[in-house]
C-alpha cells in the first residue's frame, strides 16, 4: 500500500472546526477507515482543537494563531497530528472524570475534562509531544480493525 | 446548524439539523433555552444531527437540568450509532429516553 501524507493549515478559530473535521473525514475515508473510526478522529480533532483555540491561543491573547493538521497513512496506522504554537499544554495530564463521576446523576455532574475523555476514548492511541516551541497532539487508528 | 421549534401542550419539540460543536452550541443554547422555560417536557429530534462534541453535550445537560427541576422528561429522537457511543462513554445515555421517531416520543407523553 502506498504511503499517503496530507497537510492543511487552519486559522485557530471555532469556525475552523467544521472544515477541520471535513479534512480529516476526507483523508480518513481515502485511507479506508470505517465510519466509526472517522467519527472518532473527528471527535478527537474537534475536542483538542477547541481547547487549543480557546485556551491555547485566545486566553493567552495570541491573535492570528494557526493549527496545522497532518494526516499520515502508513503500514497499519492512520495518524492525525495537530500542530500549534500556542501555550504548552499536555491534555493527557488533565484530570478526566473517573467511573464514579461518570455514574453520578446528571444534575451533580461536573463538566470539566469531558472533551479530553471523549478524545481519548475515540481513538486507538493518543500521544502528546512538545518540541521546538510547538504542541503536537497525535491520534492514531488502525484501519484494518473493526 | 438549523433549529426548528414547535410548542405543543406542555411540550416543546426541537428539531436540529447539522453539527453541534464549539462553534454552534452557543447559538443553539440561545435559540432553545427560552422556549424550554415555557414547557415541562422536551423532545429533541437529533435525527439530522451528524456530529455532537462535548460542547453539544453541555447544551443537553443544560436542557436536562431545566426540565428535571420541573419533573419533566427529555426525549432524544433518532440519534446515530456514533452519537450513541459518545453518550455511552460519557454516561449521558442513562439520563435520557431515546426513541427512533417523533411519534414514539410523543406517545411517551400521551400514555
Amino acid at each position: 500500500m502506498n504511503n499517503l501524507e496530507e497537510s492543511k493549515t487552519f486559522v485557530a478559530s471555532l469556525e475552523s472546526l467544521e472544515p477541520m473535521r471535513d479534512f480529516v473525514s476526507q483523508t480518513g475515508s481515502n485511507a479506508g477507515l470505517n465510519k466509526k473510526q472517522i467519527y472518532g478522529l473527528c471527535i478527537a480533532v474537534d475536542e483538542i482543537a477547541t481547547n487549543i483555540i480557546l485556551y491555547g491561543y485566545q486566553n493567552s491573547g495570541i491573535d492570528n494563531g494557526l493549527i496545522n493538521i497532518h494526516t499520515i497513512f502508513e503500514k497499519e496506522n492512520f495518524t492525525v497530528i495537530l500542530e500549534d504554537s500556542s501555550t504548552p499544554f499536555n491534555p493527557l495530564e488533565t484530570k478526566i472524570p473517573d467511573e464514579n463521576e461518570l455514574g453520578l446523576p446528571l444534575e451533580e455532574r461536573k463538566i470539566g475534562g469531558l472533551g479530553i475523555l471523549m478524545a481519548k476514548e475515540s481513538v486507538d492511541e493518543f500521544r502528546y509531544e512538545y518540541k521546538d516551541g510547538k504542541n503536537f497532539n497525535i491520534f492514531s487508528v488502525r484501519p484494518n480493525d473493526d | 446548524m438549523e433549529v426548528t421549534l414547535k410548542l405543543e401542550a406542555n411540550l416543546v419539540i426541537i428539531t436540529i439539523e447539522g453539527s453541534i460543536d464549539g462553534n454552534t452550541s452557543g447559538e443553539l443554547q440561545m435559540q432553545i433555552m427560552g422556549k424550554i422555560s415555557e414547557s415541562d417536557n422536551v423532545i429533541l429530534d437529533l435525527s439530522k444531527v451528524d456530529f455532537i462534541s462535548s460542547a453539544g453535550l453541555r447544551v443537553l445537560l443544560m436542557v436536562y437540568r431545566q426540565i428535571k427541576v420541573k419533573n419533566g422528561k427529555v426525549v432524544l429522537v433518532g440519534i446515530s450509532e456514533e452519537i450513541k457511543d459518545v453518550m455511552s462513554m460519557t454516561g449521558f445515555i442513562n439520563y435520557f429516553q431515546i426513541t427512533d421517531s417523533i411519534e414514539d416520543a410523543q406517545n411517551i407523553f400521551k400514555s
